[in-house]
């Protein structure tokens, strides 16, 4: 695969975390999330094409399987059954977020981070993205005061890193990713329910709201 | 061989939970494992301190510290199960929760006991890094177990913050992999691979990745400014698993941190480690002693005495020398400790159906066994005399005294602080007037008898350590 695609690749994660910062709505949060991981698929495809481990097909068959059909899928049904359509707000406002995405974007291509990005020198711009990308799924966490928006921030933040360590040369061995992937299944299965739980027990996932925690 | 017998006991009785209802079934069918699990892992502890070198295929292996601190996992897990049989039937009996909720609860232990042995013997960061994450994925619906808003908000705000912390641990542990970046070590490289190819790695990198691991593993750990999902999780979530954090997974956690800094030292100056445990450590010593005062809940008052534990064990360990020989000790002592506490302020919670400090009036009074035993954990875990915490919290500040005066000296005031506090708050419990509506009633063994065997250890350790306990503690020394 060319150095041009990559790129591709890594900047359509980088901007549907963008994306994920500016929507409002979280059915277009969950196809957003989707699109991202269909990126990193073709990411694990590029380091099979390099590698010519059979079972890095299988890793990208999983992923597929997992973080592009069913999550946004779980993600839908849950936004339907709840009526989620639309997030709630942000703790910036859409100004701030933007001067933040571009300052954490700006930090992650600076100089101070090189012995990071340039672990493999000539894939420096696609390190940086990723790191890019790693950053702002962090503050899209911190950022958003909805509970969905969190999960989605999470498991954007995962697919940054996965694409930080396929590009880097940093990828596990296949069995352990099969582990990792396993364990991202059952986190996406927790969270979804947990967040049928706290819809069914609060009427909302506006986690400013939700302050029972009293000491 | 004993590691997978533990491992499959583990595993068979959760299977049990899931196949059957019958509750007998379940509850023996975990105190089995537990024993069996327990009996294995003195075989292990055994063959370590003979010298003997614990390794099960490529995957797992298990060292001094590793195997005091396994040996910690199977007695809270064996005592765990003891009291939660009783202490789920009384809870049953009160309509405190369903006839299938224990069903739930001992398959969630079971699987979160399986998950600290594999985090412990993993000789693949990533495997660890897969095991600590599975204990937070089968401990987060034991935090919502009461299926009330608080407990649910507690329960969110557990695994939201651990997996955010967990996933930087999971970036700092990749940067690690650095070291064989370019060689033909890849796959499932070990813990030692990495160590011996340590060198390839960038400074820079290294403490970046230190840092991130630290920050990842700290927040399991519970170590300050990353501990705010304790006191809620602690809070609210059933007294047999609080005592299994803070007993079981709080030193699990820390152990981890340990391995990826014997790496860094190697790399640069291990000054750079000392410096980041020892700021951890105070700023989780001085949080707890300014909430210490106002806390309302007894066992919120256990969550923050955990993280000023934890952030003693990280200023002995950021102390180094006799310091780190006081951490591991104290890290022994803080576990079985406070998972006595835990399981008395389970009795507390049973006979005044509150976890409230100002709702519990004259406990000496009402639970005289629960409350004594209490008094002399609360004596223990602060660090009175004749207790092993009294030494060992000696021990840590005076080997700080001679390499950071200030800070040493700042500690032992906030320990002071804390122990103020938490007299203060333990006196409003149990020496007050006993209300007229909370009968007198027998207490039973099972609900007091697996904390005097925790604090009775305990004592015994303060003034008689067996051989092997004195041999893996200074070979654990010898490598963190």
């Amino acid at each position: 695969m060319s150095m041009m695609l990559l790129k591709i690749l890594l900047e359509v994660i980088f901007l549907s975390i963008v994306f994920l910062h500016i929507t409002r709505k979280n059915y277009d949060a969950a196809v957003a999330y989707g699109v991202q991981s269909l990126a990193v698929v073709l990411v694990i495809v590029n380091a099979y094409l390099q590698n010519h481990d059979i079972l890095l097909i299988l890793i990208a068959l999983l992923t597929l399987i997992i973080k592009v059909i069913l999550a946004p899928l779980f993600f839908t049904r849950l936004i339907k059954k709840h009526a989620l359509n639309i997030s709630v707000n942000t703790y910036l406002n859409i100004s701030a977020t933007l001067i933040m995405i571009v300052v954490l974007s700006a930090i992650a291509h600076s100089s101070k981070l090189a012995p990071i990005t340039t672990l493999i020198p000539e894939n420096q711009t696609l390190l940086a993205l990723s790191l890019s990308a790693m950053l702002l799924s962090l503050f899209l966490i911190v950022n958003r005061q909805g509970a969905f928006s969190q999960i989605i921030g999470i498991l954007s933040f995962e697919n940054s890193i996965v694409a930080f360590t396929l590009l880097s040369g940093l990828e596990q061995s296949t069995a352990l990713q099969f582990g990792i992937i396993f364990d991202i299944i059952i986190w996406i299965i927790i969270a979804t329910t947990f967040i049928s739980m706290l819809y069914k027990h609060f009427g909302t996932l506006n986690v400013t709201t939700i302050k029972n925690l009293k000491d | 061989m004993e590691l997978l017998i533990i491992i499959s006991t583990f595993l068979i009785a959760a299977v049990i939970g899931l196949l059957t209802k019958r509750r007998r079934l379940i509850e023996s069918a975990a105190i089995i494992a537990a024993a069996i699990a327990l009996t294995e892992t003195i075989f292990i502890v055994m063959k370590i301190a003979a010298g003997q070198t614990y390794q099960v295929g490529k995957l797992f292996g298990i060292d001094a510290l590793g195997a005091l601190i396994i040996l910690v996992v199977a007695i809270l897990n064996l005592a765990t199960s003891l009291y939660a049989i009783d202490y789920l039937r009384r809870e049953t009996a009160k309509n405190i929760i369903g006839v299938n909720r224990p069903r739930q609860f001992f398959i969630l232990l079971n699987l979160f006991s399986m998950a600290m042995y594999l985090a412990v013997s993993a000789q693949n960061p990533i495997l660890a890094w897969i095991s600590i994450e599975a204990t937070t994925l089968s401990t987060a619906f034991l935090i919502s177990f009461y299926n009330k808003p608080s407990a649910m908000e507690a329960a969110w705000k557990y695994l939201i913050i651990n997996s955010v912390g967990l996933l930087l641990g999971f970036f700092g542990t990749m940067l690690y992999f650095v070291s064989l970046l370019h060689g033909n070590e890849a796959g499932l490289a070990s813990w030692q691979n990495i160590l011996e190819n340590a060198g390839r790695i960038d400074p820079f990198i290294a403490k970046i990745a230190f840092i991130f691991v630290l920050i990842g593993y700290g927040t399991k750990v519970g170590l300050a400014p990353m501990h705010t999902w304790k006191p809620d999780a602690y809070g609210k979530a059933p007294s047999p698993i609080g005592a299994m954090f803070s007993g079981a997974l709080l030193p699990v956690a820390f152990y981890i941190i340990l391995k990826f800094r014997v790496i860094t030292d190697s790399i640069v100056d291990p000054i750079f480690t000392q410096n980041l445990l020892i700021a951890f450590g105070l700023i989780s010593i001085i949080f707890p002693a300014f909430i210490i005062m106002v806390v309302k809940d007894y066992k919120r008052l256990l969550a923050y005495s955990s993280i000023e534990n934890a952030g003693v064990i990280a200023l002995g360990f950021g102390f180094g020398g006799l310091g780190a020989l006081a951490a591991i000790l104290h890290m022994i002592f803080h576990s079985l400790i406070k998972a006595a506490l835990f399981y008395l302020s389970g009795n507390l919670m049973l006979k005044y159906n509150s976890a409230k400090i100002e709702n519990i009036k004259g406990a000496i009074k009402v639970l005289p066994w629960t409350s004594s035993l209490f008094l002399v954990g609360f004596f223990a875990i602060t660090g009175a005399p004749p207790f092993g915490v009294f030494f060992t919290k000696l021990i840590v500040f005076a080997t700080g005294f001679y390499t950071h005066p200030k800070i040493s000296a700042l500690a032992l005031f906030l320990v002071a602080v804390l122990f103020i506090g938490f007299f203060r708050q333990a006196m409003l419990m149990f020496f007050s007037e006993k209300p007229t509506d909370i009968t007198v009633e027998k207490e039973d063994f099972s609900l007091i008898g697996p904390a005097m065997s925790l604090l009775l250890i305990v004592l015994i350790l303060s003034f008689y350590q067996p051989a092997f306990f004195q041999t893996l503690i200074n070979n654990a020394v010898a490598i963190y």
